[in-house]
C-alpha cells in the first residue's frame, strides 16, 4: 500500500466532510454542548432542587392533635450562626382525610396518629403514620425527610431525657459508634456518576462522528456514481479502502477530542458555578464528579479511544458499502448505537459484578470498562492492552472483510 | 490497443457477454453499438477492470485487464452516464484529486487543468461546487476527470445521455478532436447518429453477442441500408430470424 494514495483518497472524503454543516454540527457543537448539559447541567439541576428542598417551607397536615414538644420540633426553623436559614421547619395544617390531602396536592405529606403518641420514653409505644408520594423525589427529600428526621430526633430526646434521670448520659444510646472511612481511592471517590457517563458518551460521540464520513464514502460515493470513477484510478482497492478507513477515523477522535473538550470545559463551569455554593455544590458533585487522570491514565485512554474509534470504522465500512445508498445504510448502521448504549448502561452494575480478566478482550465493551476504569484510576496496564489488542483486531478483520467487499463485483454494483 | 479474445460473462444463469472478440487500434473512434442489455456497458466494465469476465481474454494499451489491472487503470480514462462528482467538492479540486492518484505534481496538474478548461469551456465552473452543477456542467468535469492524465484509451459509456444540445455537441466535438495517433477512444451508445458522425469502425452488439463488426461505410455497404440505424435494424432482425429458425 502507497501511504500518499493512501491520504489522497482519505483528504478527498475529509474535505467533503468538512464541508457538510449537519456533520461539524455533530462532530463539534453537539460534544461541547451536550457533555457540560450531562455531565454538569443536570447535576446542577437536581442538587439544586434537592438542596432547594431544605430552605423550603412544606405544607404538612395533621389529624388530631400531636405532642406540643414534637409540633415544636417540626415547625422550628435550623439556622446558622449568622441567622441564615439551613433548614426550614415544615408548616402544619389540619386535615380531615390525610390520604386525600396529599393526592390533591393540599400538602406535601400527611402525620395521623392513631392513639395518642408517648410524651416519656418508657411510657408504652406510639405510632404515627406518615403519608407522602414514596415514589416522588420531591416529597421523599421534602416534608417525608424533615418528618423522619424530626421523630427521629424526638425519639432520641425523650430517651436521653430519661436516661438523664436515671443518672446515665446520652452515650448510653450508642454503646458502638459506626465510622465509614471511604477505602476507595481518591480518584475513584471524586469520579461519582461521571465514571459511567464517560465511556457512554465517548464511545457514542464516537460512533456519531465516523457515521457521517463512513456512509458518504461508501454507500454515499456509490449512490452519486463517484466510487465508480475511483476505482477505475490506478489507486489499489486496499488503498481505497485505508483511505476511507483513516478519514472515518479522523472525523471520529475529532469528535472524540471535541468531548473531551466538553469534558474540560464542564470542569471549568463546575469550578466557577460551584464556588461556594456549600451543601448544593455537595449534591451536585454526588450526582456529577470530577475527572482526574494520571499521565499513564491519559496514555491509556488515548490507545483506547484510539482503537475504538478505528473498530467503529471498520464496522461502519464494511456494513454500509453494501448499501445501495445512503439511506439503506443509515438504515443497517443504527442499530449499532444500542449495541453501544446497552453495555454502556449495564456498566452501572458492574460494581455488582465480578469482571474477569476476559472481559477486556471483547471488541468495544472491553474498552467501555476500560474507559471506566481509566476515570476511577484502577485501569491496570495488561487491561488496557487487552482492550486495545482486541479492537485492534476486530479493526483488522473488518477492515480485511470490506477490502473483500470492494472486491466484490455484486457489492460494487448493487444500486 | 485493444484486443478482445472470446469474452464471456455470465451472472448466474444470465448470459451478458457471449464469445466476443474484436480488436481496435490506435488513432481511431471505435464505436460500441447496442440496445439497452445489448452487453455494452459489461464489456467497457471489464475493460476497465471493474468486472472480472467469466471467460476469454482482454488487453488495453498492451496490458491484460485480468493480470496487469493496475497497468490497464494508468492507461485508461472511462466516462459512463452515470457516473458523478462529490457534491461538496469544487471541479478544481476533483481534478486535482485525480491528478494525485495519476501521480502528478501540482504544477503539472494545473497546467492539464488549464488545458482542459480551454477544450472543454469549463470556466467557472472549475471552482464551483459539484452540488451546483447542471447536467451539461458535471458530464464535462466528469469527462474531464477522465482524461486528466491524457489516457491511451479514452472509455465513453453512454456519455451523451441526459445532456442538453450545447453539452452533447461538445462532447461530440471533444471526441472527434481527440482521434489522434496513439489513442484510441471506444465510444459507447443506443444512438446510432452520434456514432455516425464520431466512429471510424463500430461493433454491433445485440443481447450479449457480437452482430457485426466494420466501418460505417463498409456496415451500409452490406447491408444494403442508407442509415447505420436501419443497417442495425437489418443486421438485428436476421440475427432474431437465424435464432427462431435455430430454435
Amino acid at each position: 500500500m502507497r501511504p500518499d494514495q493512501i491520504w489522497r483518497v482519505a483528504s478527498r472524503d475529509l474535505l467533503s466532510t468538512l464541508r457538510d454543516r449537519r456533520t461539524l454540527t455533530s462532530t463539534i457543537l453537539i460534544p461541547l454542548l451536550l457533555i457540560p448539559l450531562f455531565t454538569l447541567g443536570l447535576p446542577l439541576l437536581l442538587g439544586n432542587f434537592i438542596g432547594g428542598q431544605a430552605q423550603e417551607r412544606q405544607k404538612v397536615g395533621v389529624v388530631g392533635t400531636l405532642p406540643a414538644p414534637l409540633r415544636t420540633a417540626l415547625t422550628r426553623d435550623e439556622t446558622a450562626p449568622g441567622g441564615s436559614v439551613i433548614r426550614a421547619g415544615v408548616e402544619l395544617v389540619p386535615v380531615e382525610d390525610p390520604r386525600a390531602a396529599v393526592q390533591s396536592g393540599e400538602v406535601d405529606a400527611a402525620l395521623r396518629a392513631p392513639a395518642p403518641l408517648p410524651t416519656r420514653a418508657g411510657d408504652g409505644a406510639g405510632e404515627l403514620e406518615v403519608y407522602a408520594k414514596l415514589g416522588n423525589l420531591r416529597a421523599q427529600t421534602g416534608a417525608f425527610a424533615k418528618v423522619q428526621a424530626t421523630v427521629e430526633a424526638y425519639n432520641r430526646d425523650l430517651a436521653v431525657q430519661r436516661l438523664g434521670g436515671l443518672g446515665l448520659g446520652p452515650q448510653t444510646l450508642t454503646p458502638v459508634t459506626l465510622s465509614p472511612i471511604d477505602a476507595s481511592p481518591e480518584q475513584e471517590r471524586r469520579s461519582g456518576q461521571l465514571a459511567f457517563l464517560i465511556p457512554l458518551l465517548m464511545l457514542n460521540f464516537i460512533l456519531s462522528g465516523a457515521m457521517a464520513t463512513a456512509l458518504d464514502a461508501t454507500a454515499g460515493e456509490k449512490e452519486r456514481g463517484t466510487l465508480e470513477s475511483l476505482l477505475v484510478s490506478p489507486v489499489r482497492r486496499s488503498e481505497v479502502v485505508a483511505g476511507k478507513l483513516l478519514a472515518t477515523t479522523i472525523t471520529a477522535l475529532t469528535t472524540a477530542l471535541f468531548s473531551v473538550a466538553g469534558f474540560l470545559l464542564t470542569g471549568v463551569l463546575s469550578r466557577t458555578l460551584l464556588a461556594g455554593n456549600g451543601a448544593n455544590a455537595e449534591l451536585t458533585q454526588a450526582f456529577g464528579g470530577q475527572l482526574t487522570l494520571t499521565l499513564g491514565g491519559g496514555l491509556a485512554l488515548l490507545g483506547t479511544v484510539v482503537s475504538a474509534a478505528l473498530l467503529i470504522s471498520a464496522i461502519l465500512i464494511a456494513l454500509s458499502i453494501y448499501a445501495r445508498s445512503y439511506k439503506e445504510a443509515q438504515t443497517y448502521v443504527t442499530p449499532l448505537s444500542l449495541a453501544i448504549v446497552f453495555p454502556a448502561v449495564l456498566l452501572q452494575f458492574s460494581d455488582f459484578l465480578t469482571l474477569g480478566d476476559g472481559i477486556y478482550a471483547i471488541p468495544l465493551f472491553g474498552s467501555m470498562v476500560a474507559i471506566l476504569d481509566v476515570v476511577r484510576g484502577n485501569l491496570t496496564a495488561g487491561h488496557a492492552l487487552s482492550a486495545i489488542g482486541a479492537n485492534l483486531l476486530g479493526a483488522l478483520l473488518l477492515g480485511l472483510l470490506a477490502l473483500r467487499s470492494f472486491h466484490r463485483e455484486e457489492v460494487i454494483f448493487r444500486n | 490497443m485493444l484486443d478482445i479474445q472470446n469474452l464471456s460473462k455470465t451472472y448466474g444463469r444470465y448470459t451478458a457477454l457471449r464469445d466476443v472478440s474484436l480488436t481496435a487500434g490506435e488513432g481511431e473512434v471505435f464505436g460500441l453499438l447496442g440496445p439497452n442489455g445489448a452487453g455494452k456497458t459489461t464489456l467497457l466494465r471489464i475493460l476497465a477492470t471493474l468486472l472480472q469476465p467469466t471467460a476469454g481474454r482482454a488487453s488495453v494499451a498492451g496490458h491484460d485487464v485480468g493480470r496487469e489491472p493496475e497497468a490497464v487503470r494508468r492507461a485508461i480514462g472511462v466516462v459512463n452516464g452515470g457516473m458523478g462528482l462529490p457534491a461538496r467538492l469544487t471541479g478544481r479540486e476533483v481534478l486535482r484529486s485525480f491528478a494525485g492518484f495519476y501521480g502528478m505534481t501540482r504544477a503539472q496538474a494545473d497546467t492539464r487543468v488549464a488545458e482542459l478548461d480551454a477544450a472543454l469551456e469549463l470556466g467557472r465552473t472549475l471552482d464551483t461546487r459539484a452540488g451546483e452543477y447542471s447536467t451539461g456542467m458535471k458530464q464535462k468535469v466528469v469527462i474531464a476527470r477522465a482524461v486528466i492524465h491524457d489516457p491511451q484509451v479514452l472509455i465513453l459509456d453512454e456519455a451523451a445521455s441526459g445532456l442538453d444540445i450545447f453539452a452533447r455537441r461538445t462532447l461530440l466535438d471533444f471526441v472527434a478532436a481527440a482521434r489522434r495517433p496513439g489513442r484510441l477512444t471506444l465510444y459507447s451508445t443506443h444512438v446510432m447518429s452520434e456514432a455516425e458522425e464520431v466512429c471510424d469502425r463500430v461493433a454491433i452488439l445485440h443481447q450479449g453477442e457480437l452482430v457485426t463488426v466494420g466501418a460505417i461505410p463498409e456496415i451500409l455497404t452490406r447491408t444494403g441500408e442508407r442509415t447505420l440505424e436501419r443497417a442495425f435494424f437489418a443486421l438485428v432482425r436476421g440475427m432474431d430470424g437465424e435464432a427462431t429458425r435455430a430454435s
